[in-house]
């Protein structure tokens, strides 16, 4: 079953389009990292698929339904960021007891221990929690809701490294036990590449990549030498990304379509071949020019 | 995983529960309105005297009707403060749709409406307590049977129940735009003026004394039921496309 399914999806805030002409499925009990650099349209295609915003043109379907204001799609979807409200009159030991009411699949047991786990304290008013605090309450909600159709939006947002470490375990090892559709969005692709399946990468509201995370690390190469003999052997390919490394050397990303035979020419004549991470290509293919941070300061 | 099937009426339950509890707030600027209200009435509602010679006398006419008043207000205000961005971005939070949403607010002033007239009748008890303790000498006019006190009760109730119809609509206007919190009182009070121009206020008058000159309560149920649900039945239309956290 396709539980996300988008077809030229577009939203516009006035004429700036968040989210522009985006195509793709998810499909069931998988775990999906929404990647994309800040303002690239993820929140804003997070809360369309939670039902909170509607869409300008194009198609979006959730549990095959529109999810915008839908019962079923609210019922059946948890959206957590950190920027949920909760009455300021509940303290965090009823706003679990009123998230037990209304999420059908509500775990208390996991919810309970998580809640000791990371010492919250039940007597607190939600308002009056530090930035990293809420985030935590947040999650421990988002997971124990066990919602088909999970969403994290920057979830770990003011979060410790300890915190930030534990709450993806505690999401693997729940979603281990309890598979279903898991959308996580980040910009720390290298703290959640580990437990996510698929990665959608997206640039200014547009799709640029979704692929498996094992496709994504085998995208590309880095290419380290001379310049002009880079230059040369590269002649027409298309580059992610070049640096320039001292005077006459640099460093290039390619796509990863060269033969071997290709490569061990490359070699002959000096140039390192080196893997690129997942953090870097993302990085790389979504930066907004192909020099970098360096060429805002180069032109001088 | 398996999807789960809702049931609107369900939904809409448990909101109500979650609201009795989180909009607590609401009751306690009752109580603090309520004493101002008691406070003011202590003057007496109304005044006549008169005096011949030697004599005069003075009489000072005590009632509730102040006490109710400044409860029509509190309602208007509480259904505009529901409708803000806080209180509705709240239940987003937990299952929702507009309409559930919508359907336990309104159920919610219901039942604070029907709890404000419970206050107004025992409040204005209290203040005739009071005024008896500050050594007036005074005359029952209204003397209760329970089945009068029911009906005391229902009817504050629905005058207030009115006013929370016309605040909920009033603030789901100013969500839509902003605009409309700067027109709307020019509105009004240009309305009255105009109204109120050739020294007898026509519209404004007739509209009060439709609800007000109701003797029957079941025929005040139908008609401020029927006013007030086409009010909530507007501000529903109006906040359809209403986007969240956007």
């Amino acid at each position: 079953m396709k539980v996300v399914e988008c077809k030229n999806l577009t939203k516009q805030y006035g004429r700036v389009k968040a989210v522009n002409d985006l195509t793709f499925t998810l499909a069931e009990n998988k775990i999906t990292g929404l990647v994309g650099r800040n303002g690239a349209g993820k929140t804003t295609l997070l809360k369309m698929i939670a039902g909170y915003l509607h869409h300008n043109s194009g198609n979006i379907q959730v549990f095959s339904e529109n999810p915008f204001n839908n019962l079923k799609v609210s019922a059946n979807t948890i959206f957590i960021d950190n920027s949920m409200s909760f009455s300021p009159a509940l303290t965090l030991g009823q706003l679990l007891e009123t998230a037990g009411e209304f999420y059908v699949n509500w775990d208390k047991n996991l919810a309970n221990r998580l809640f000791k786990y990371f010492s919250l304290n039940p007597d607190q008013s939600h308002v009056n929690l530090s930035k990293g605090n809420k985030s935590t309450f947040n999650m421990i909600i988002g997971l124990a809701a066990h919602c088909p159709l999970t969403i994290f939006d920057e979830p770990t947002s003011g979060m410790d490294a300890g915190t930030r470490k534990d709450f993806y375990r505690a999401l693997l090892k729940d979603y281990i036990a309890h598979p279903r559709t898991i959308i996580l969005s980040s910009h720390l692709l290298e703290e959640i590449e580990d437990i996510l399946e698929d990665i959608l990468l997206i640039k200014n509201g547009e799709k640029l990549l979704h692929i498996s995370v094992a496709e994504l690390k085998e995208y590309a190469i880095g290419i380290t030498g001379k310049t002009d003999r880079i230059n040369q052997w590269l002649s027409n390919r298309e580059r992610i990304f070049t640096h320039e490394i001292g005077n006459d050397d640099s460093y290039v990303v390619i796509k990863n379509e060269c033969s071997s035979s290709e490569l061990e020419e490359a070699r002959e004549i000096g140039m390192r071949i080196s893997q690129v991470s997942t953090e870097d290509i993302c990085m790389h293919l979504t930066s907004k020019s192909k020099g970098g941070i360096d060429h805002v300061f180069s032109r001088g | 995983m398996s999807l789960v099937e809702v049931n609107s009426w369900d939904i809409v339950k448990k909101q109500y529960r979650y609201k009795l509890k989180s909009y607590l707030g609401v009751f306690s600027s009752l109580i603090i309105i309520q004493v101002l209200a008691i406070f003011f009435s202590l003057n007496g509602t109304g005044m006549s005297g008169g005096s011949s010679g030697t004599f005069s006398y003075k009489v000072n006419y005590y009632s509730g009707d102040l006490i109710l008043v400044f409860m029509m207000l509190w309602g208007f205000i509480t259904a505009i403060i529901i409708t803000t961005k806080a209180y509705r971005y709240d239940d987003t939070s937990f299952v929702t749709n507009r309409l559930t949403s919508h359907f336990s607010n309104i159920l919610f002033l219901i039942s604070a409406s029907l709890f404000a007239g419970l206050t107004v009748f025992l409040s204005s008890h209290l203040f005739r307590l009071i005024t008896n303790i500050m050594n007036v000498d005074s005359i029952m006019v209204n003397e209760h049977t329970p089945l009068q006190i029911a009906k005391g009760i229902i009817g504050a109730g629905l005058y207030i129940f009115l006013f929370t119809s016309i605040g909920y609509l009033v603030g789901m206007l100013i969500q839509k735009n902003k605009l409309f919190s700067f027109f709307l009182p020019i509105v009004l009070v240009g309305a009255m003026y105009l109204d109120g121009m050739n020294n007898d206020v026509l519209i404004f008058h007739s509209i009060s004394l439709y609800f007000l000159s109701e003797t029957l309560l079941s025929l005040l149920i139908i008609k401020i039921m029927s006013v007030s649900l086409l009010f909530y039945g507007f501000a529903i239309i109006l906040s359809a496309r209403m986007e969240v956290r956007a």
